[in-house]
């Protein structure tokens, strides 16, 4: 991990001048250039909310389109950073072929494009708690060591999915099809609140309720969407309980994607 | 002090054949785990047992026919590759120039692609920043450097990416055949930008080239690959010389397979050619300057009247150096049918070392061909002396001459 961070250190320019790169090729002969970054979440977030007027969905006062917003934001940055970061080696044979640096700067890349679209998420956000005549509090504080874990689970996927799919192109087909099924094990669409009422208040699992809750809760999307919304709309602390089985599950499982990563890497240049 | 690239028993093999479906290696893996191995796949060594070390400023030449391990080699040099056995150490900064513009984006502009490039190939940005307008003037681009690169011509992207690539302070150059670029004017620029490079900044380079009298050239020490393995190393003018000599092997090999040009009226036939030594025994080669004989059995199916054979020889190319007809003998002979064996006797051939092809023609009393065929035999011009004089190569007829002006020392 140290050399990760090292590396992320002395290739931040390389890394810089390729996610400029991505974003300038994205949206260079669109006319409405970054505004495309946003169009999805809002466009999913209108969605959402047409069907919410149909089905109750409980949202503790808060109004839904900024919930299911500010629940899309982390949401989509991640999907994305993990789908592009899967593409991120395949998609490169010209450099990879032609030229050394670590590889893991494609996937790093991948989430650094990312990072600037999310920013941009910010603006819409903030136009919504503006609308909403919502004021952030000092737990906004959180929203970057959020980001940052949500990164790290990103990374998880990534780095062994992007050298996996060097293998196997199965990889990248997959992806976007369990991504969007772990959409629906998240709560984008609801809240968190929603399901620790049912399971942990209601026990609506019986005997299992319990453990359902932390299982649900080691997608590490669950305690990052539900920390997201507490810290910015609701002013208060991140949920550590629902926090803590995703954390110990990416802490395990990042290094061994990782390492993966690093043993895979010395034949990307023959087998590609 | 330690060599600045280390290479001890580099082999790289790769394994033939298709991509291997998730189903097989499955089926391998599990068999593995029950202790067999059903792994059978045949492999290619494209690299087989290499060793040698580079000192620090040397400039070496990397030849070979294609397929020899050269690009290979390189790859591993430049970490793109890991060795199947073996080790290589590299001490120092490489820049592969291992193709001009690999990181070249299309979207982009000149400009925005010289900072790009500059960074994949590890250059800080302030250095690119203090170097871009030295970049532009070099590439030519002038006015079109803020243009998108996908609307530039293909001579214009290798200019800018020849001028990017070449900018970089690295310890180590590695170049891959990218000195052919651009028109005849800009080539003249590149090569003399790689002299200087390797000249006057003193830093260590590796080339890989066909062009082995740019090789021959630039470099001071020269390895030949052949087939994976290092079969020459050492200095330019004896490497190359051994791949001129490699180069000719091969032509000739390949007269058995590929037959000889023939068009034939089938009244005659040229059943054997041969090259003689000074002994009369057929030789495949003969020394610079001496006699060349030239030995033809034919066939013929009928009395052949007053015949006209043409003998000469050509290049490998096919560009006829020498023919001479018997027409010129003004002397009335006729060959009864049968089997017979005459001979052309060349003193001094003139030509340089090389392979050579043998063309023979037979036109009877009519003007008609009855026989005509090139490459009918190979055979080699070997240097005098072992010691060839500096560029001895470039050049094409050897003649006698006298000097003048030399006071002696």
């Amino acid at each position: 991990m140290i050399s990760v961070a090292r590396n992320l250190f002395n290739y931040r320019e390389l890394i810089l001048a390729l996610a400029k790169k991505n974003i300038v090729v994205r949206y260079k002969q669109a006319y409405l250039g970054l505004l495309w970054a946003v169009i999805k979440p809002v466009m999913l977030m209108l969605i959402f909310t047409l069907v919410k007027s149909f089905v109750g969905i409980e949202t503790n006062d808060i109004p839904y389109p900024i919930l299911t917003f500010a629940a899309l934001m982390p949401w989509i940055f991640f999907q994305e950073s993990a789908a592009e970061g899967v593409n991120s080696i395949t998609s490169n044979t010209a450099l990879i072929k032609k030229i050394y640096f670590p590889r893991e700067v494609f996937p790093l890349t991948a989430m650094v494009t990312k990072l600037v679209e999310l920013a941009i998420g910010f603006l819409i956000l903030a136009a919504l708690m503006i609308y909403y005549q919502m004021l952030p509090t000092l737990q906004a504080l959180w929203v970057p060591l959020i980001i940052f874990y949500t990164m790290l689970v990103a990374l998880t996927i990534s780095l062994f999915g992007s050298a996996l799919n060097v293998y196997y192109r199965d990889v990248a087909q997959a992806l976007p099809v369990l991504l969007s099924l772990a959409m629906y094990a998240s709560p984008v669409i609801y809240p968190l609140s929603l399901v620790k009422t049912k399971l942990l208040d209601e026990q609506a699992a019986g005997e299992w309720s319990n453990a359902l809750y932390t299982l649900y809760n080691i997608n590490p999307l669950a305690g990052i969407i539900d920390s997201f919304q507490r810290c910015l709309l609701q002013g208060q602390a991140p949920d550590f309980n629902s926090l803590l089985p995703g954390f110990i599950a990416t802490i395990v499982l990042l290094p061994l994607s990782y390492l993966y990563f690093k043993k895979a890497e010395d034949w990307f240049a023959d087998i590609i | 002090m330690a060599p600045i690239i280390e290479v001890k028993h580099l082999t790289k093999e790769y394994s033939l054949g298709t991509l291997t479906s998730a189903k097989d290696t499955l089926r391998h893996t599990l068999a593995k785990l029950r202790g067999k191995n059903t792994w059978h796949r045949e492999n290619f060594k494209a690299l087989d047992d290499i060793n040698f070390a580079v000192e620090k400023g040397e400039v070496i030449g990397i030849i070979g026919h294609n397929g020899a391990g050269k690009s290979t080699l390189l790859k591993h040099l430049a970490n793109i590759t890991k060795p199947t056995h073996g080790e290589v150490s590299v001490r120092g900064s490489v820049a592969p120039l291992i193709e001009v513009g690999a990181g070249i984006n299309p979207e982009l502009t000149g400009r925005e692609n010289i900072f790009l490039n500059g960074a994949i190939l590890g250059i800080p940005k302030a250095t690119i920043r203090d170097k871009v307008d030295s970049i532009i003037d070099f590439s030519e681009l002038g006015k079109f450097i803020d243009t998108p690169v996908k609307r530039y011509s293909s001579g214009m992207q290798v200019k800018l990416g020849f001028a990017i690539a070449t900018s970089m302070d690295a310890e180590i150059l590695i170049i891959d055949e990218v000195l052919a670029v651009g028109d005849l004017a800009f080539q003249r620029k590149c090569f003399n930008r790689m002299e200087e490079l390797i000249h006057q900044q003193g830093r260590t380079v590796l080339l890989v080239s066909h062009n082995i009298r740019q090789v021959e050239r630039m470099c001071s020490r020269v390895i030949l690959l052949n087939q994976g393995q290092i079969i020459a190393d050492g200095d330019s003018h004896s490497t190359c010389d051994q791949f001129y000599q490699l180069n000719n092997k091969t032509i000739s090999g390949q007269q058995d397979n590929s037959t000889a040009r023939i068009t034939s009226s089938g009244e005659v036939n040229i059943e054997q050619v041969d090259i003689l030594d000074e002994n009369d025994e057929p030789s495949e080669s003969i020394i610079e300057g001496s006699t060349l004989k030239i030995r033809i059995r034919f066939t013929s199916e009928k009395k052949l009247t007053q015949p006209e054979f043409h003998i000469g020889t050509h290049t490998t190319d096919f560009i006829y150096l020498t023919g001479e007809s018997t027409a010129l003998l003004k002397k009335d002979f006729s060959f009864p049918a049968g089997t017979h064996e005459i001979e052309q006797h060349i003193p001094n051939y003139p030509l340089v070392p090389g392979s050579y092809g043998i063309r023979v023609a037979v036109i009877d009393q009519q003007g008609r061909v009855l026989f005509h065929g090139e490459s009918l035999k190979f055979f080699n011009v070997t240097a005098k002396t072992d010691n060839a004089p500096l560029q001895d190569e470039l050049r094409l007829i050897a003649t006698n001459v006298a000097w003048k002006g030399m006071p002696s020392s």
